[in-house]
C-alpha cells in the first residue's frame, strides 16, 4: 500500500513539470501559434530558478523570476512569429537551440550543485489525514496545488466561459473572421504566446526547485517536446492537459517502481517507458478518436501567420 | 600501492576474459602485458602539457570534482606546466575526438578519469609518445596505464555500519550500469551488512548514468517506497542523499564529504583522493622515468570511509572501525564460501578473492536483486 501511495505521490510530482509546460503550450496554440521553443524555455527557467536560490534562499522568488525570464523571451519569440510573421516552426526550433545552449553555458557554474532552498511539501490539514491516498495527494509543495488545481481551473474558465476566451479561441480558429469582428489578432496572439512562454519557463524552475532539485546540463531531458505532444493528446484543453501530464508522470515513475519491485522486464526497457509513452500518446488519438476528430481537432489556423491584406 | 605489474599470465587472461564478458568494455582478443620497457623521454616542466578528460562536470562535488582537485594539486606542485581539461565527455566518438584534440594540443599526459575503453585505446595506440591513463580501465598498452581504487574495503566497512543501522534490513542501491564497480560495490556492502545482520537484502535500481540527479532522485524515492531504509549507490552527486533526508532514511555516499545536503541522513562516504597519485605520476613523466602501470590505490592510500555522520551511534562507528582496522591489518572479508544469486558456489570455501577478482567482479551475491550482468 505504501508502494501505491508512494507511486501516486511521485507521479503527481513528476507530472507537474509536464502539466505546467503543457498549460503554457495550450495557451499559445489556442491563439494559433505553435511554440516549439518549450524545451529551450524550460532550460532557461531551470537555470534561472537555481541561480536565484543560490543567491537568495527564496524559491518563490526563483520561480517568479523564471516566469519573468520566460515572459521576456516569449515576447521576443512573439515579435518574430506574430509581429514579423516569420515561420513559427523555425523560430521555435531556434528558441530551443538558443535556450538549451544558453542555459548550459550559464549553468556550468551550477552544475551538480543541489538547490540550497526548495519548495517544501505542505500538508493540507484534514485532507492529508485521509487514509491511504490522503498523504500522497495532499502533502505536496505549493506549486503542485497551483499547477493541478488553481491554474487549469482558472484557464479553463477564461478560455471556455468568458467572452475574452471566445475571442482568443476565435483568433486561433479563424483570425480573419475575428479580425472582421473587431478583435485585435496581433495583440491577442502576442500576449498569449508570451504568457505561455512564461509558464514553460516556470516548468523549468519547478524542475530545479521542486522536483530534482539541482541543475545539470540536459536536466530538461526532452520534457519540452513531451509537453508539446501532450497538448495534442489533450485536445488543446487545459483540464485534459493536466490529466495527461499526470498519466505521463505515472508512466515515468513506473519505470523506477518496476525495478524496485523486480518486475521481470529489463531495466533498459523500463527506462524507455516515457518515450514509448510519448509515441503512444501521439498515435492513440489518431486511431481511437476518429469519431471525436472535430472535438479534439487543432485550432484551424494553428501555425499560420495572419496577414490582414492577404485574405 | 598494490602493483599489478607483476601479475601472472593467468591473472592477465582472467582480466581479459572479464573485460570481454562485460557489456560496456571493449572486446579485444589480445592484451599486451605491460612489461619493462624504456621509459618515455623526460619533459621540461615549462613545456609539459597535462590533460584531463572527465565524465561529469567539475562542480559535481563528487567524482569529477575529486579528480579536478588532483589536477589542482599537480598545478601546485609543478606551477610551470600547462593543464587542460574537458568536462562531461560522452561515451561516444566525441570522446575519441576530445582525446585526439588533447594530443594535437601537445599533451604529454592524458588522464581519462572514467573508463572510455576503445574511445581512448584507439587514440593511445596512435600516439606512442604520450602517456595515457584510464581510470577503471582494463586494456593496458605500452603507453596506456590503468588506475583505480580498492573501494570494496571501505564499502564493506560502511556496509557493517549499514547492517547495524538499518531497521528493516532492506538496503537500496542506486546503480549506474551493470559494470564491475557496481557489482563489487553492491556485493561488498551487502556482505558487510550481512556480517552483522544475516537477513539483510539489497535491492538495486539501474539508472544508466553516473550523473543524473533527476533519475537518482526518483530511484531513491522508489527504493524507499519499497521498504528500504538505508540507501547506497555510486552516483557522482547528492541526489539520493536529499531523498533520504526528506524521508527520514539513511544514506551512504561516494566520493566526497557532502553531509551538508542531508546531515541527518548522512552515514559516511566512500571518500576518494587522487592528489598524491596524480602528482607522483606527473613527476615520473617529467623526470623521464615513466613506464606503464596498473595501479589499484588501497584503503588508506587514496580511498577510505569518510568521518561518520552525526546520527551514527558511537557503538556502530566503533564496531565498523574495528573491522576497518582488521582489514588494514591484512584481513580480507572476501573469502569463500560465496554464492551467487542462483545459489551456485562461485568462491570456494577457504579461497580468498584476489585483487583482480575483486576488480573484475561481475556477478551478484545472494541477497542482491535487480542487477544482471
Amino acid at each position: 500500500m505504501d508502494m501505491i501511495a508512494g507511486l501516486i505521490q511521485t507521479s503527481i510530482l513528476a507530472g507537474g513539470v509536464l502539466a505546467l509546460a503543457a498549460l503554457g503550450e495550450t495557451l499559445s496554440e489556442r491563439a494559433g501559434v505553435v511554440n516549439l521553443g518549450v524545451e529551450g524555455l524550460m532550460a532557461l527557467g531551470a537555470i534561472t530558478g537555481i541561480a536565484v536560490v543560490v543567491a537568495t534562499p527564496h524559491p518563490m522568488l526563483g520561480f517568479v523570476l523564471a516566469l519573468a525570464v520566460g515572459f521576456l523571451v516569449g515576447c521576443v519569440f512573439a515579435l518574430g512569429t506574430v509581429v514579423v510573421k516569420a515561420n513559427q516552426v523555425l523560430c521555435g526550433l531556434a528558441l530551443t537551440l538558443m535556450g538549451t545552449g544558453m542555459a548550459a553555458t550559464i549553468g556550468r557554474a551550477y552544475s551538480g550543485m543541489p538547490a540550497p532552498a526548495t519548495f517544501a511539501p505542505i500538508a493540507i490539514p484534514y485532507l492529508s489525514d485521509i487514509p491511504l491516498l490522503g498523504r500522497a495527494i495532499f502533502t505536496q509543495n505549493i506549486l503542485v496545488y497551483l499547477i493541478y488545481i488553481v491554474l487549469p481551473v482558472v484557464l479553463h474558465y477564461i478560455m471556455f466561459r468568458t467572452r475574452h476566451g471566445l475571442n482568443m479561441r476565435a483568433v486561433g480558429e479563424n483570425p480573419a473572421a475575428a479580425d472582421a469582428a473587431g478583435i485585435s489578432v496581433q495583440s491577442i496572439r502576442f500576449w498569449y504566446v508570451a504568457a505561455g512562454s512564461a509558464l514553460a519557463a516556470g516548468a523549468g524552475a519547478y524542475l530545479t526547485l521542486a522536483f530534482v532539485p539541482s541543475w545539470s546540463e540536459g536536466v530538461v531531458a526532452g520534457r519540452g517536446w513531451i509537453a508539446v505532444s501532450l497538448v495534442i493528446f489533450a485536445g488543446y484543453r487545459p483540464l485534459n492537459a493536466v490529466l495527461a501530464a499526470l498519466l505521463f508522470g505515472l508512466i515515468t515513475s513506473l519505470g523506477f517502481v518496476g525495478q524496485a519491485r523486480n518486475w521481470p522486464i529489463a531495466a533498459p526497457i523500463l527506462s524507455m517507458l516515457p518515450y514509448l509513452g510519448t509515441i503512444a500518446l501521439i498515435i492513440v488519438p489518431v486511431l481511437a478518436w476518429q469519431r471525436m476528430r472535430r472535438v479534439m481537432a487543432a485550432p484551424a489556423a494553428l501555425g499560420e501567420p495572419y496577414f490582414r491584406d492577404m485574405r | 600501492m598494490i602493483d599489478l605489474r607483476n601479475l601472472s599470465r593467468r591473472g592477465f587472461l582472467n582480466m581479459g576474459a572479464a573485460a570481454g564478458a562485460s557489456l560496456l568494455l571493449p572486446k579485444s582478443g589480445l592484451i599486451t602485458p605491460a612489461h619493462a620497457q624504456t621509459p618515455l623521454a623526460a619533459v621540461a616542466e615549462e613545456n609539459a602539457v597535462i590533460a584531463f578528460g572527465h565524465t561529469g562536470p567539475v562542480t559535481d562535488e563528487g567524482w569529477t570534482w575529486s579528480h579536478d582537485q588532483g589536477m589542482k594539486a599537480v598545478q601546485e606542485a609543478f606551477p610551470k606546466l600547462k593543464t587542460l581539461f574537458v568536462e562531461s565527455i560522452p561515451y561516444s566518438a566525441d570522446a575519441t575526438r576530445t582525446f585526439r584534440q588533447f594530443v594535437s594540443e601537445g599533451a604529454n599526459m592524458v588522464f581519462a578519469t572514467s573508463n572510455y575503453g576503445d574511445f581512448l585505446y584507439d587514440v593511445a595506440k596512435r600516439s606512442p609518445d604520450v602517456a595515457f591513463y584510464e581510470c577503471d580501465g582494463r586494456n593496458p598498452l605500452e603507453n596506456l596505464s590503468t588506475y583505480y581504487l580498492a573501494h570494496w574495503y571501505p564499502t564493506y566497512v560502511t556496509g557493517v555500519a549499514a547492517g547495524l543501522m538499518s531497521k528493516s534490513g532492506k538496503l537500496g542501491y542506486v546503480a549506474s550500469f551493470p559494470v564491475p564497480s557496481v557489482f563489487s560495490g553492491t556485493n561488498a556492502f551487502l556482505m558487510g551488512a550481512r556480517s552483522v545482520n544475516p537477513n539483510a537484502t539489497m535491492q538495486t535500481i539501474v539508472i544508466n548514468s553516473w550523473f543524473d540527479p533527476q533519475a537518482a532522485t526518483q530511484a531513491g524515492t522508489a527504493l524507499i517506497d519499497n521498504g528500504a531504509d538505508l540507501l547506497f549507490g555510486i552516483m557522482d552527486e547528492a541526489g539520493y542523499l536529499q531523498v533520504a533526508e526528506q524521508r527520514g532514511a539513511k544514506a551512504v555516499m561516494w566520493n566526497t564529504d557532502i553531509r551538508r545536503y542531508g546531515p541527518k541522513a548522512y552515514v559516511s562516504s566512500i571518500a576518494i583522493d587522487f592528489k598524491k597519485f596524480y602528482v607522483d605520476q606527473v613527476r615520473l613523466r617529467l623526470e623521464g622515468k615513466w613506464t606503464p602501470s596498473q595501479t589499484i590505490l588501497p584503503m588508506g592510500g587514496g580511498i577510505d570511509r569518510d568521518a561518520w555522520g552525526e546520527t551514527v551511534p558511537t557503538e556502530v562507528a566503533k564496531q565498523a572501525d574495528a573491522v576497518r582496522d582488521k582489514i588494514l591489518g591484512g584481513w580480507s572479508p572476501f573469502e569463500g564460501e560465496i554464492k551467487d544469486t542462483k545459489g551456485n558456489v562461485k568462491v570456494a570455501a577457504g579461497h580468498r578473492m584476489t585483487e583482480e577478482e575483486l576488480y573484475n567482479w561481475d556477478w551478484s551475491i545472494e541477497g542482491v536483486s535487480g542487477l544482471q550482468a
